[in-house]
């Protein structure tokens, strides 16, 4: 099967090679035969890598040992579906995962290209398979998964087969950790595709909305998916690491964040574009941007390079992974610098008071937020660089710069929609904010009077119930003027609304989303904590709640040992519930993990860790947090992906346009190109 | 025997890719056009009609006050006629060219059927592909040119 893999990376890296230069040829001499060559040759390039995943996966399955990445992340009695997550498990693993998701992407772009986007698609071919020709390099090069595992002997090395694997790392053998990984790769790999869109559009010159308009959907579904894989990861880190929280500012942590923020800065200015015809300098640099953090944040991950939780590699492609990056800044940049002239705007910004003006100050500062994490990232890898001494860079500063930021974040989350395109007097300000500014002071006052003292939890629930006001105001005005003008109830009025503008109001409940997730985060300022040594019948106090320690059990299954201890919890001196967290000890990889228990209320979670048993005493060490409002965290994360979907959904107005560009399509095929 | 199948799936997939180039180009001749000037010009249009329906149901919808409202509107139909009058024009620029495009291709038939009559040998009946003076055939001198 090593054979089989081999085969499949080295003819995946030839096809991907020739579609780069073949794309670039074709495009160049505008040979439509070259062209379908380099695309038949993007759909070589996902066969063979496919292949090539299909025989490690089935190497991991079959407990094929005498693979060296399978004996050193998988064993025997790992469940199926960890083993099948034992694919990404690795270094070598997943960066042929993220190849595989690369080659995905680029079939569908050539698939759904087949017959329109002529001139852009040889480029675009080239852009996405210079990407698979680098990643193939580096798989079959420098981190290879179809390695035998060998021995050193007297006469050299040997190969041999182990009885047994290392097992997946414990901390992966958690059920988010199997769509976690994917979710995230395939936010960072698909953000290849706006991206190879827009140098295709900068090489050919067509630099109007076209490849804004092809590339919309080919970054939300990278956004929501980016997205996603972000709260999975938080998801895990809540439960799986003990330390009560699920965002740490971890350096791997933040290189997921980066492009997404970029991400939502591209996808807020491309309307400016398609409304006005305005930023496009701008778009472009968003997208290079988007692209060139993804695979920022694939480096930082694979690399090692900054020490991590998530990091679950320490290897040699850093140097690799650097002048790609390189290649990328210098490509685009020097495109970008050249197509200047094509990239002037139709038209000027009225006022500061409007539509325009609002997504603009949302992209400043997306990019300030952008600029600081990457910095507060970087700068312990820059410091030992320069001066040979580690400064850490911890929560506090990036607290200290993300809350302010993402607050007046929040706030034009609110405010942003209400605003009119070009220009909106005091009158119409006077009238849209209003009932907004009176609710949301009435909800301050009585949080203040209810003891909300902490100014940055005060200033997000009030700017919560702000722009929880401003948005739900627009469904409700939007359906009662249909109502009004179409005689429709107010349910067919509210469907019918939505689906006229699925983008808009897509975006609408993407930003309620948003709202949840900050009054999650809110939460963390009334978080609190205890922690004790406890024996069988003892009592821990926190808040309201009263733990008792019933029983210590140990036990044994084929993966790992357990210690479980049984707490029965009153609330209020009222039974409430019983947990069981775990201390597991998993015997594949001789590794120690523990197994939170989470009681999830919606306006707290109680939430157990048991550390391990005291050494001298015996004694469970026991650390107990009471989380505040962390259900609206993945409460806001499901309505800002559901919200998304409905974006997805092509609107009436879309239609509208689609009709007009097929009829376009059949203009330009019957020869009538002007 | 699994890696031979491999690399025959590589082998066979290497043919479909190389396949198109053994084809000639000319049947499908250059990569069309993604946009279309005019259809370009449509789309805008089309933008700018949306803007307006959106900026109608706000108004209707009591989110803009009716002095912003009537200036957005002048702006807006003042944008919406500006793309109408370049697709006029533009219309009419296509109409101009293809007449230049049929007179061209006019004139390129006539001037291709030209040569046969004009350089035909009057003494061995030769048709000479080319302007000639003397003919390739035989060596006597052709008629002058335009003369038959």
């Amino acid at each position: 099967m090593n054979q089989v893999g081999s085969v499949g990376l080295i003819a995946a890296l030839a096809f991907a090679a020739y579609a780069l230069v073949a794309g670039a040829v074709g495009g160049y001499l505008r040979s439509p035969r070259i062209t379908r060559s380099a695309e038949r040759a993007a759909w070589g390039f996902f066969l063979m890598i496919t292949l090539a995943v299909a025989a490690l996966e089935y190497m991991i399955l079959t407990n094929d040992f005498h693979n060296a990445y399978v004996a050193e992340h998988s064993n025997r009695d790992l469940l199926t579906y960890y083993k099948v997550a034992a694919l990404w498990a690795g270094q070598e693993g997943s960066l042929l995962f993220w190849t595989w998701l690369l080659s995905i992407y680029s079939a569908l772009v050539v698939w759904q290209n087949r017959r329109k986007n002529r001139q852009l698609m040889p480029y675009v071919v080239s852009v996405l398979m210079g990407t698979g020709t680098f990643f193939s390099l580096l798989v079959f090069f420098v981190a290879n998964p179809f390695q035998e595992l060998a021995v050193a002997t007297s006469t050299g090395t040997q190969a041999f087969t182990a009885p047994d694997g290392n097992g997946l790392n414990p901390l992966l053998q958690y059920h988010s950790m199997v769509i976690h990984p994917p979710m995230l790769y395939l936010g960072y790999v698909g953000m290849v595709v706006p991206f190879a869109f827009a140098m295709a559009a900068l090489i050919t010159r067509q630099l109007g909305d076209n490849w804004i308009r092809i590339t919309r959907r080919w970054t939300m579904v990278p956004w929501m998916l980016l997205g996603t894989g972000i709260l999975l990861g938080g998801n895990w880190a809540y439960a799986v690491l003990g330390w009560g929280g699920y965002w740490g500012w971890d350096p791997v942590e933040n290189a997921s964040l980066l492009p997404w923020l970029a991400g939502t800065a591209f996808l807020h200015s491309v309307m400016i574009q398609e409304k006005r015809g305005m930023l496009k300098v701008w778009n472009v640099a968003l997208v290079i941007l988007t692209f060139f953090l993804s695979i920022f944040g694939t480096f930082l991950t694979r690399s090692g390079i900054v020490s991590s939780v998530h990091a679950f590699a320490q290897s040699n492609i850093g140097p690799f992974f650097a002048v790609f990056l390189a290649i990328i800044l210098f490509f685009s940049v020097t495109l970008l610098f050249l197509r200047l002239d094509h990239l002037k705007s139709e038209n000027k910004l009225d006022s500061m008071v409007s539509r325009e003006s609002g997504f603009l100050f949302n992209n400043w500062i997306l990019l300030a937020l952008v600029f600081a994490i990457f910095w507060g990232t970087l700068f312990p890898v820059i410091s030992k660089a320069i001066e040979n001494t580690t400064v850490t860079v911890g929560a506090p500063f990036f607290n200290k710069v993300a809350i302010p930021m993402g607050l007046l974040l929040l706030l034009l989350t609110g405010a942003g929609p209400l605003l009119a395109w070009r220009k909106t007097s005091f009158q119409s300000i006077r009238r849209n904010f209003t009932a907004p500014l009176i609710v949301a002071g009435a909800a301050g006052a009585v949080m203040f009077a209810e003891g909300v003292r902490n100014l940055y939890a005060w200033m997000t629930l009030f700017l919560s119930v702000f722009v929880a006001v401003c948005i739900l105001g627009e469904f409700w005005k939007g359906a009662h003027t249909r109502m009004r003008t179409a005689s429709e109830n107010f349910a067919v009025a509210l469907y019918n609304l939505t689906m006229r503008n699925t983008r808009r109001y897509g975006g609408y409940v993407v930003h309620i989303g948003i709202v949840l997730l900050f009054i999650g985060f809110a939460g963390q300022a009334f978080k609190a904590d205890t922690k004790g040594l406890m024996q069988e019948g003892d009592l821990l106090r926190i808040n309201n709640y009263e733990l008792r320690l019933s029983e210590l059990v140990s036990g044994d299954n084929p993966n790992y040992e357990y210690t479980r201890a049984i707490f029965s919890v009153t609330k209020n001196g009222e039974a409430f519930t019983s947990m069981h967290p775990e201390k597991r000890f998993y015997k594949a990889s001789q590794q120690p993990t523990s197994y939170v228990a989470i009681h999830p209320t919606l306006s707290e979670d109680l939430y157990v860790v048991l550390a391990g048993l005291d050494p001298g005493t015996n004694k469970a060490i026991v650390q107990v947090f009471v989380n505040p409002l962390v259900m609206w965290v993945w409460i806001g994360g499901v309505v800002t992906l559901l919200g998304t979907l409905l974006a997805l959904v092509p609107s009436r107005v879309e239609r509208e346009m689609a009709e007009m560009r097929l009829a376009q399509e059949m203009i330009v095929q019957a020869g009538d190109a002007f | 025997m699994l890696q031979t199948i491999a690399v025959l799936i590589a082998v066979g997939m290497a043919v479909f890719i190389v396949f198109p180039l053994l084809s000639a180009d000319t049947a499908a001749g250059p990569l069309p056009l993604d946009v279309t000037l005019l259809g370009d010009l449509k789309r805008r249009r089309l933008v700018v009609y949306d803007n307006l329906k959106d900026l109608e149901f706000e108004f209707q919808s009591g989110k803009i006050a009716r002095e912003d409202y009537e200036a957005l509107r002048t702006n807006y139909l003042g944008e919406a006629a500006g793309l109408m009058a370049a697709t006029q024009e533009a219309e009419q620029l296509k109409q101009d060219d293809a007449v230049v495009e049929r007179e061209i291709a006019a004139r390129r038939a006539t001037r291709k059927s030209q040569p046969k009559i004009e350089y035909k040998c009057q003494a061995c009946g030769y048709e000479n592909p080319l302007p000639v003076k003397f003919c390739g055939e035989c060596g006597a001198r052709l008629a002058t040119p335009g003369k038959k």
